[in-house]
């Protein structure tokens, strides 16, 4: 029982991990580092509960969340691809701004309510027969939407990235702008479609942190998971599958860190236990030897001009 | 020769392109006819290449029109051009290391399919092309494990692949052993046999009387002379290329037989590795005496760049000795070695030999910023670096405002006077110079090279490293050919013969050459 | 170029702050609130009295350090995120100072208390120069991820061995007053840290262009083939710049734990790091620029405060402010950069033309 809980939250978990850290493969395959992915997490989380707390429909909330992913990323992209500007710089920028932008919109459209707003959170959606084989169904197919439709997103990705023209003018452009401008390709177009695309789905992850189970939104709620997301795109060597892998120690160590939490093993301080992805992160940066990191990443990329 | 419309591949007609400070094309008229050969002379910064780029749609013109096949078109981007049948390739490869072959040539291909990638078809396609002009190279090789003629291969077969019949190539030997230059003219011939037209950028004098039907000659943004090889000689077209005799800018430095003085730099057996692990430089040794300049002549490549940076204390060395007036100075650090007085002229400025945006003093103590007069306990003593500068900035007629402005500022001519500058007041006992007037006007040229000649005046040790023979030539009291990561021969100035250091440039000893 | 051009455009951050501080404006017209009435409440509040005056510097003087954290790193092209995890090793390290050695006196406490803090700082913070010069690793992300650590290792210690005597809340005791950094005047909460504060930014501008370390670490940052070539050790100069750095979020504990709050509460000042980035960018990355704008984000800060203890409009606006702020001032770079590009092509063309008949 315990086992099937562990794993079952394991999955949720890795859901928006998953989605987050997908979405980062593909805009930094182009050069690009959406640095503001923290805050558009929150954004999302944010605009995805207003949106299904005042129509009382979870789909529209969804929608919210990805229109104002694409909302940020648009300016985001603007100052990092066309005026190019530095990306951490930005992306820091945007990360402080969103913080007090959901606080101060929360407030424009509830004001300070008593108790705190929930709405109800995305229902699971079971597979029947296969949600019943035994230790993995409940984990595998018993989730919501969200989750379905991040593994989903996987395959897909994984498929466009290595066996289609947009897959390859992606992996080129941060490998070598050159030679994608070379070839009459515009850079800045593939770049910018990127951050739009990424953002958008980052707005989708965050909805499911105020969506996906707690059906409510805090300042906190997203905790610095942007950037767990963003660390696993780097660990997983910007290769979907390696993300999936990413994604699934994540998510297991955030489900292991709950359910010790919440038992009445207290071997271990619970900081540290909280403490784990983090780590985990610092140790698999410094451990791995060989990163396939995209040459111009972080570059902006300047026509040559004489 | 009849010339009527049929007979035209591409016509450019008074191509005008700004750049912002120069005029890089005026009103240039050219013609590439079908099944020719037509070469493209000129110095550096001639306008060659952006000529060529306004045509491969890379550049839009300011003024002019272009007309392929008799009919005017818009060419906007490089998917024009290749779907016009106009390829380029570039001087610097425009390739994605990290993939394989078949996936950079689908990249470039103007009519790949939106959806799944063609891969299978495509190599085999690559293969066919491969063999029908004696191109082959591995499909699904990753091109960062490919030799440099092989990346030159990808990028023609990248322009053949989408159909090219017009193939554009910018110095495409500046990168290749002699061997695989040879191979390259066949493919040309090859090439143009089969109707095609080829445009051959270069400013090197033989390689146009090895291969081109029809010369064109440019300088400072215009056409200056065209010709038919046969009526062409290597003087005449000096002439056109730089507007005087070449006899007149070739200076000749007249050494006094043997009154140079002790060996001042020896190098025996001196193995390095290059980045990429291989051998570069691989047992070399040679002498320079005091007051001497040792020239090395060779295609790029053959272990140059190492040997400078092993010398300077840039690279580790793997074996042998380098001996500073009999002292092995293997192993020392940067910073000794400047202490020992090697001073070392970057073959790039821009992205070695000077911080751009640090100011024209700092840059002036890059290399001695620790040294006592510059600074005493860590901090640095401004007003000595100042008066230094303004010393400097005197000295060697560096055209600046002052010394406070940054060197991004200066033109290339007053940047590298900058490293020269500094590198000379290193250079107490030798001088390792690179590429020391790569891409220069002729005036910066001359005043580097009268820069190096009072060095040697002042008794210096050089080693002047530089893959233009001319220059070599004009300055060097002897010649050594670096071919493979040795020095192969030898030749005393007054000795030295264009063909036989061109020979062994190439490898090829005197034996088998006769 | 024109003197008066000049000065316009080294107005532009300047500019750009009030651009920040109109777009923040507008939004306050979503709470029905005018934006013309709580800016000018906002000045008045903040400069009513010298106790408002006052708190203003005390303000700016952490954001003042972590503004120099950002910056130092980021003139060697290092980019030092983790100002919140340095920040908190110090705090830690000047609280437990602050409560196990309260028999000294002050003149013997206060500057061990800045040695621990600044060293325990530096030496967190070196910990990710030293992953990056040994490892080759991602700085950005191990000095991100260093900060989450540091908050695991501050809470368990508050709420284990440094929790209060009372063991009720996750906070130490209050530190000893022979521990508390002296007021500058008295009754306010303006302190002679703020003093301090200034001298390390000046300190931080004569380590950069005064010394050979500072011409190291802008060489390393501006380009490192040719530092490498000037013989600069760039692996050690990581180490150093992140010590350096550290040292100075460090310090901001220092000031936090013994000016302002006397006792170290679990999370708090939560934001200090990332608003230390936001300064230090409004700030050109410059020293001098860094304390004018931790004195912009103080102001901001007291008089913010105030507004919304009595108005509608919620504290959260504050950090809007900050945000919009440095959105406006990057798009500033931005113009200026381009403006003055303009102007260099201007110049080269007209200098070409004289000099070059042939063109």
């Amino acid at each position: 029982m315990i086992v099937e809980g562990i794993l079952k939250g394991a999955v949720m978990m890795s859901t928006p991990l998953l989605i987050g850290a997908l979405a980062e493969v593909f805009v930094e395959r182009t050069g690009v580092m959406n640095i503001a992915i923290e805050g558009i997490f929150l954004i999302g989380a944010w605009a995805g509960f207003v949106g299904a707390y005042l129509t009382k429909s979870i789909g529209v909330g969804l929608v919210c969340s990805v229109v104002a992913g694409l909302v940020t990323g648009a300016i985001y992209g603007y100052f990092t691809v066309y005026l190019k500007q530095h990306q951490i710089v930005t992306g820091t920028a945007f990360n402080i701004l969103s913080v007090g932008l959901t606080l101060y919109l929360y407030r424009v459209f509830f004001g300070v309510p008593l108790l705190p707003l929930t709405v109800e959170p995305l229902s699971s959606i079971n597979i029947p027969l296969l949600s019943k084989i035994p230790v993995l169904g409940e984990a595998l197919f018993n989730q919501n939407i969200l989750t379905y439709l991040a593994f989903l997103f996987v395959g897909v990705g994984y498929w466009v990235l290595y066996h289609t023209r947009l897959g390859l003018v992606i992996r080129s452009t941060g490998a070598n702008p050159e030679a994608v401008d070379a070839a009459g390709i515009n850079v800045e177009k593939v770049r910018y479609w990127a951050v739009l695309f990424s953002s958008a789905m980052n707005g989708l992850a965050g909805a499911f942190y105020s969506l996906g189970f707690l059906g409510l939104f805090t300042e906190n709620i997203i905790g610095g998971r942007g950037w767990i997301a963003f660390a696993i795109c780097f660990l997983g060597n910007w290769n979907p599958l390696g993300v999936l892998a990413g994604a699934l120690v994540f998510g297991l160590a955030d489900a292991v860190a709950v359910s010790i939490q919440t038992s009445a093993f207290k071997a271990i301080p619970n900081e540290f236990i909280i403490a784990l992805p983090y780590i985990l992160t610092i140790v698999a940066t410094i451990a791995r030897k060989h990163f396939n990191v995209p040459a111009y990443l972080g570059t902006p990329y300047v026509k040559e001009r004489r | 020769m009849l010339i009527g419309h049929e007979n035209t591949a591409v016509e450019l007609i008074g191509i005008t392109k700004y750049f912002p400070g120069t005029i890089a094309n005026y009103k240039v008229n050219l013609t590439v006819r079908k099944g020719e050969v037509l070469a493209l002379l000129g110095e550096n910064g001639a306008g060659k290449s952006t000529l060529m780029k306004v045509l491969y749609g890379m550049y839009m013109p300011d003024e002019g029109e272009i007309r392929v096949d008799g009919k005017k078109v818009d060419i906007r981007s490089p998917q024009d051009a290749l779907a016009l049948g106009i390829g380029m390739i570039h001087q610097h490869f425009t390739l994605v290391p990290v993939h394989t072959v078949v996936e950079n040539v689908l990249l470039s291909a103007f009519n790949t399919p939106k959806g799944k990638l063609p891969v299978s078809e495509a190599a085999k396609e690559i293969e066919e092309i491969g063999r029908k002009y004696g191109l082959e190279v591995d499909p699904y090789a990753l091109v960062n494990q490919l030799t440099v003629g092989m990346q030159q291969r990808v990028e023609i077969l990248k322009a053949l692949y989408a159909g090219a019949r017009i193939l554009i190539m910018d110095e495409p030997t500046a990168v290749l052993t002699p061997q695989n230059a040879q191979k390259l003219f066949e493919f040309v011939q090859d090439f143009r046999q089969a109707g095609n037209s080829v445009v051959f950028i270069t400013h090197k004098l033989n390689e146009v009387m090895e291969i081109a039907d029809r010369i064109v000659v440019m300088r400072g943004g215009k056409v200056t002379g065209e010709l038919p090889r046969e009526a062409a000689s290597e003087n005449e077209l000096a002439r056109m290329m730089v507007g005087k005799d070449l006899d007149e800018i070739t200076v000749t430095n007249v050494s006094e037989g043997d009154s140079f003085g002790n060996i001042v730099l020896s190098i025996r057996n001196l193995r390095v590795k290059s980045a990429r692990g291989h051998m570069a430089v691989d047992g070399l040794s040679l002498d320079i005496r005091e007051g001497e300049i040792f020239g090395i002549a060779g295609v790029s490549g053959n272990g140059q760049e190492e040997l400078a940076e092993a010398l300077c204390g840039l690279r580790k060395i793997d074996g042998g000795e380098i001996l500073l007036e009999s002292k092995n100075i293997v192993g020392k650090k940067v910073m000794e070695i400047i202490k020992e007085g090697i001073g070392y002229i970057p073959a790039d400025r821009h992205r070695e030999g000077l911080v751009l945006d640090m100011s024209l003093e700092e840059n002036l103590i890059l290399r001695k910023f620790e040294s006592e007069s510059f600074s005493a306990r860590g901090v640095l003593i401004q007003e000595n670096i100042r008066r230094y500068a303004e010393r400097a900035i005197d000295e060697y007629a560096i055209k600046t405002p002052s010394s406070k402005v940054k060197v991004r500022g200066l033109s290339g001519g007053n940047q590298q006077k900058v490293v020269v500058a500094r590198e000379m007041d290193i250079a107490t006992t030798a001088l390792v110079a690179v590429q020391p007037t790569r891409g220069l006007d002729l005036g910066a040229i001359d005043y580097v090279h009268r820069t190096l000649l009072k060095a040697k005046a002042e008794g210096k040790a050089i080693l002047l490293i530089s893959t233009e023979l001319s220059e070599i030539l004009a300055l060097s009291d002897r010649v050594g050919v670096i071919y493979r990561g040795k020095i192969v021969k030898v030749f005393n100035r007054q000795e030295a013969k264009v063909d036989e250091i061109g020979l062994a440039m190439m490898g090829v000893s005197n034996d088998e050459a006769q | 170029m024109k003197r008066s051009k000049k000065i316009a455009l080294s107005l532009f951050p300047v500019y750009s702050v009030f651009l920040g501080l109109i777009l923040s404006g507008l939004l306050m017209l979503l709470l029905d609130a005018n934006p013309l009435f709580v800016y000018k409440k906002m000045l008045i509040f903040a400069f009513r009295d010298a106790y408002n005056i006052a708190d203003i510097f005390a303000k700016a003087t952490p954001l003042m350090l972590t503004g120099l954290a950002f910056g130092f790193a980021f003139r060697a092209s290092l980019f030092n995120i983790g100002a919140q995890g340095q920040f908190y090793m110090g705090c830690l390290a000047t609280v437990t100072c602050s409560l196990f050695m309260n028999n000294f006196p002050a003149v013997i406490l206060l500057p061990l208390c800045v040695l621990a803090s600044g060293v325990a700082g530096g030496l967190w913070g070196s910990l990710v120069g030293y992953a990056k010069a040994k490892f080759n690793a991602n700085e950005f992300l191990i000095s991100m991820m260093s900060t989450y650590v540091a908050i695991a290792i501050m809470n368990y210690l508050i709420r284990g061995p440094l929790i209060e005597s009372k063991g009720e809340y996750p906070q130490t005791d209050v530190i000893a007053q022979s521990a508390w950094i002296p007021q500058i005047i008295p009754h306010t909460r303006l302190h002679w840290g703020f003093v301090l504060a200034v001298v390390i930014a000046a300190l931080a501008y004569f380590i950069l262009w005064k010394t050979t370390l500072g011409f190291k670490i802008r060489a390393v940052g501006m380009n490192r083939d040719s530092a490498r070539y000037a013989g600069i050790n760039e692996k050690r100069i990581f180490v150093e710049v992140f010590f350096i750095s550290g040292a100075f979020a460090g310090l901001a504990g220092f000031m936090e734990v013994n000016g302002i709050q006397h006792m170290l509460v679990q999370g708090f000042n939560p934001y200090l790091g990332a608003e230390g980035i936001g300064i230090a960018i409004l700030g050109n990355a410059h020293p001098l620029g860094i304390v004018f704008a931790a004195i912009l984000f103080g102001a901001l800060k007291v008089g913010g405060n105030l507004v919304v203890q009595t108005s509608s409009i919620p504290s959260s606006i504050i950090g809007i402010m900050e945000g919009l702020v440095m959105i406006s001032v990057i798009f500033s770079y931005f113009l200026r950069e381009r403006i003055l590009i303009r102007m260099e092509k201007k110049m080269l063309q007209a200098e070409d033309r004289k000099e070059d008949p042939r063109v």
